[in-house]
């Protein structure tokens, strides 16, 4: 294919999740099998990148004889998320990895490509609201292969102190693999605060104790408290004081800047590092995918179903309730009972039959619905799942919907993007064709 | 080995799906929670506050909290100078941005009456498609009940380019920098991370933070397992699941988990603990 000109980048994926680990050794690659429609995934081996991380040179890329997600010192390997430049080099062409072949056919160089990263944890800022609190890592502009330190920087530290929130690497492309890639690395998942007392938790030492972030409280009066409230390391006492604990999770942008002859293009992505999946064989019921389906999309659906999409939902929602201890969750103690009681003064009753709900029996339940999804189980899904404006009802009936006993982003009861309950809904009359569950109003365009 | 098909530029759910040569499942969003509360790796719910251009809405409530420096003056009345932050947006085009919270009082025969904030993600879904728009917005103070229309301009939920005449001619399945910054998908996390795992229950992702684990049909024929949390585990079928109290020393610790996280939270592969970790290897120096 000539390549003449490049008229627009971008880099896949948009967003990456990177997940906490003190391993050296990232984690290895791996793919999901699903070997029995209602039993776990499988986790099998996939070929995993190995980098010199001095170097930024691709070692090899090969499959590991076993996923292993710690390393010989137990050690938690980290999850660190590459991520590739994508292009376009005429107006009918479609995206395709940008290689080092390209950028040679368009007379460039690799050090033509100019990678930045920029990553935050706002974190005290968030409830102190001093600008000084926020932590920020900036590499500027680089376009060598040697991995940089992110070390997040912020005005209420300690003199010379920073926390490290893990590497940004520019990979360097070969004959075998010249696609333009970059890595990301997260930290290690330790624990900073202000000079505390010997034994205290902290890995070091970097806040200054005489800014707002120690001693800290969530006050009844501020009505911009994070919700739920007073989620930090504090005293225990009854004024819940921050212990002035900090993190090295973060979030932020991975910018590139391609100089070329007569113009510069620039694109970024997203990166964020949080902890790990305990549970790697399964997803949860509602993700952040899904929301991004939704801003991307739209909530109602315009297209055929695809009945994958529909065993998909109804898997996750099986792999997460066998997470649960569904009896304890189901008490008016606990869980989403305990939180109707507390938030609105509502009976403390049980959700569902205690008699019912065993994790077994709901777990069955769900197994049932994923084997006969085509032969009208979905029908009775589709009648219970709750819909994103009934969150509020605790009628027994509206306690009772779809997800059922748990929370969602607005501090009800948990319900699915309006998206997800539109397809299941479509899905319901699809595979129930005499007996049709609800008419979805199509939107013509 | 994968290779990398070519994805038309207008293929915006491709390239959504797409996980990257060498990264696993895990590494996508489609393994992050949404249901934030506050989130696990983020806070999604951050990614709403900035939605109408000029003002700053709370994550998890319709409380405006701040409006821009160069807002027009009628915008800047939703935060007026020492009166405090009243003003809550109930509409959007129309379309109601709570609902009613109904149900059996705790006072004998009577009827809970509360409002709920719907979350941004659902209630703006009818709203997002208007991006560059101005639609028209109610708030209504929450204590004099006093209301303001103002019609704000929608942003763009994704990184976009337009042409001279504000049309959109690219978009991309980045979330925009006019909605967030560095640091602010995640600030309304615990801090530090491991919190989560003390204070937040089952109910919230269990898929991801389980609960429930090494579940076998117990002598009674109910489901017997252990805690997620308890140190120790005492061997089927005579474990008993321990209820979560950060005060009983069965369950790992605040500080236990500050310290030495990654050797008390365990694996879970097919419900069950990952096997017991190995001595380590490292030699000690003699």
């Amino acid at each position: 294919m000539p390549v003449k000109d490049i008229i627009e980048i971008r880099i896949l994926p948009a967003l990456a999740i990177s997940r906490l680990g003190s391993s050296p050794l990232p984690m290895d690659n791996f793919d999901w099998e699903i070997p029995d429609r209602v039993g776990y995934r499988k986790i099998i081996p996939a070929e995993t990148f190995h980098i010199d991380t001095n170097t930024g040179r691709i070692i090899d890329f090969k499959k590991p004889e076993k996923v292993q997600f710690r390393d010989s010192r137990n050690r938690i390997r980290p999850i660190a998320p590459f991520l590739e430049l994508w292009g376009r080099f005429s107006v009918n062409d479609p995206l395709v990895p940008v290689t080092m072949h390209h950028l040679k056919k368009l007379g460039l160089r690799l050090s033509d490509v100019h990678w930045r990263v920029l990553v935050g944890n706002n974190k005290a800022f968030r409830r102190t609201k001093d600008p000084n609190d926020k932590i920020l890592s900036d590499t500027g502009g680089f376009e060598d292969f040697k991995r940089k330190s992110l070390k997040g920087k912020c005005k209420n530290f300690l003199p010379g102190k920073s926390i490290p929130f893990g590497f940004g690497q520019f990979i360097k492309p070969n004959l075998q693999f010249p696609e333009i890639r970059f890595r990301f690395t997260p930290a290690g998942g330790f624990v900073y605060g202000p000079p505390s007392p010997p034994g205290s938790p902290i890995k070091e030492a970097v806040y200054n104790p005489k800014h707002k972030w120690k001693g800290y409280r969530d006050l009844d009066s501020d009505p911009t408290t994070t919700a739920p409230a007073q989620i930090f390391a504090n005293d225990l006492s009854a004024q819940v004081r921050s212990l002035g604990y900090l993190d090295d999770e973060c979030d932020g942008l991975i910018e590139v800047e391609l100089h070329c002859k007569n113009k510069k293009l620039r694109t970024f992505a997203r990166v964020v590092a949080g902890p790990p999946a305990f549970a790697p064989d399964g997803a949860p019921v509602r993700t952040v995918h899904d929301d991004l389906e939704q801003a991307l999309l739209g909530h109602a659906i315009t297209e055929k179903i695809n009945p994958d999409d529909i065993s998909n939902i109804i898997r996750r929602a099986m792999e997460t309730v066998r997470l649960i201890n569904t009896s304890v969750m189901n008490d008016k103690a606990q869980g989403m009972g305990w939180m109707d009681r507390s938030s609105y003064g509502r009976a403390a009753e049980p959700i569902m039959n205690p008699n019912v709900v065993d994790n077994l029996a709901i777990l069955a339940r769900h197994e049932l619905i994923l084997l006969s999804l085509e032969s009208g189980s979905l029908a009775w899904f589709a009648r219970v799942v709750r819909h994103f404006n009934q969150v509020g009802d605790l009628s027994d009936e509206g306690r009772r919907r779809m997800p059922a006993l748990m929370r969602g982003a607005d501090g009800g009861h948990l319900a699915l993007t309006r998206r997800m309950v539109n397809k299941i809904l479509q899905a319901a009359d699809l595979f129930n064709q005499h007996k049709p569950v609800r008419t979805i109003k199509k939107i013509v365009k | 080995m994968k290779k990398h098909e070519p994805i038309e530029p207008k293929n915006l759910t491709a390239q959504l799906a797409y996980r990257g040569l060498g990264n696993p499942p895990t590494s996508h969003p489609s393994t992050a929670v949404s249901n934030s509360y506050p989130g696990l790796e983020m806070d999604f719910r951050n990614v709403w506050k900035h939605i109408f251009k000029g003002i700053e809405l709370l994550e998890y409530t319709n409380l405006v909290i701040g409006v821009d420096k160069d807002a027009d003056e009628k915008i800047k009345r939703l935060t007026p100078e020492g009166k405090g932050l009243h003003y809550e947006l109930i509409s959007v085009d129309g379309i109601h941005m709570t609902a009613p919270v109904t149900g059996p009082s705790s006072q004998h025969g009577q009827q809970i009456n509360f409002t709920i904030s719907l979350e941004w993600s659902n209630a703006l879904a009818e709203i997002l498609p208007k991006a560059g728009q101005f639609v028209r917005c109610r708030f209504q103070h929450n204590q004099n009940q006093k209301v303001i229309v103002l019609d704000l301009q929608v942003q763009h939920f994704f990184d976009v380019d337009m042409d001279r005449n504000g049309k959109v001619i690219r978009k991309r399945v980045v979330i925009s920098k006019d909605l967030v910054k560095p640091g602010d998908l995640t600030q309304s996390l615990c801090s530090p991370w491991q919190n989560d795992y003390r204070e937040c229950g089952c109910f919230y992702w269990a898929a991801s933070r389980p609960d429930f684990v090494n579940v076998e049909p117990g002598l009674n024929g109910k489901s017997s397992g252990n805690n997620w949390m308890e140190k120790n585990r005492e061997p089927q079928p005579n474990s008993q699941y321990i209820i979560d109290d950060f005060s009983d020393t069965r369950l790992v610790s605040y500080d236990e988990l500050f310290t030495g996280w990654e050797k008390e939270l365990r694996f879970i592969f097919a419900g069950k603990d990952e096997p017991p970790l190995k001595k380590s290897s490292r030699k000690k120096k003699k």
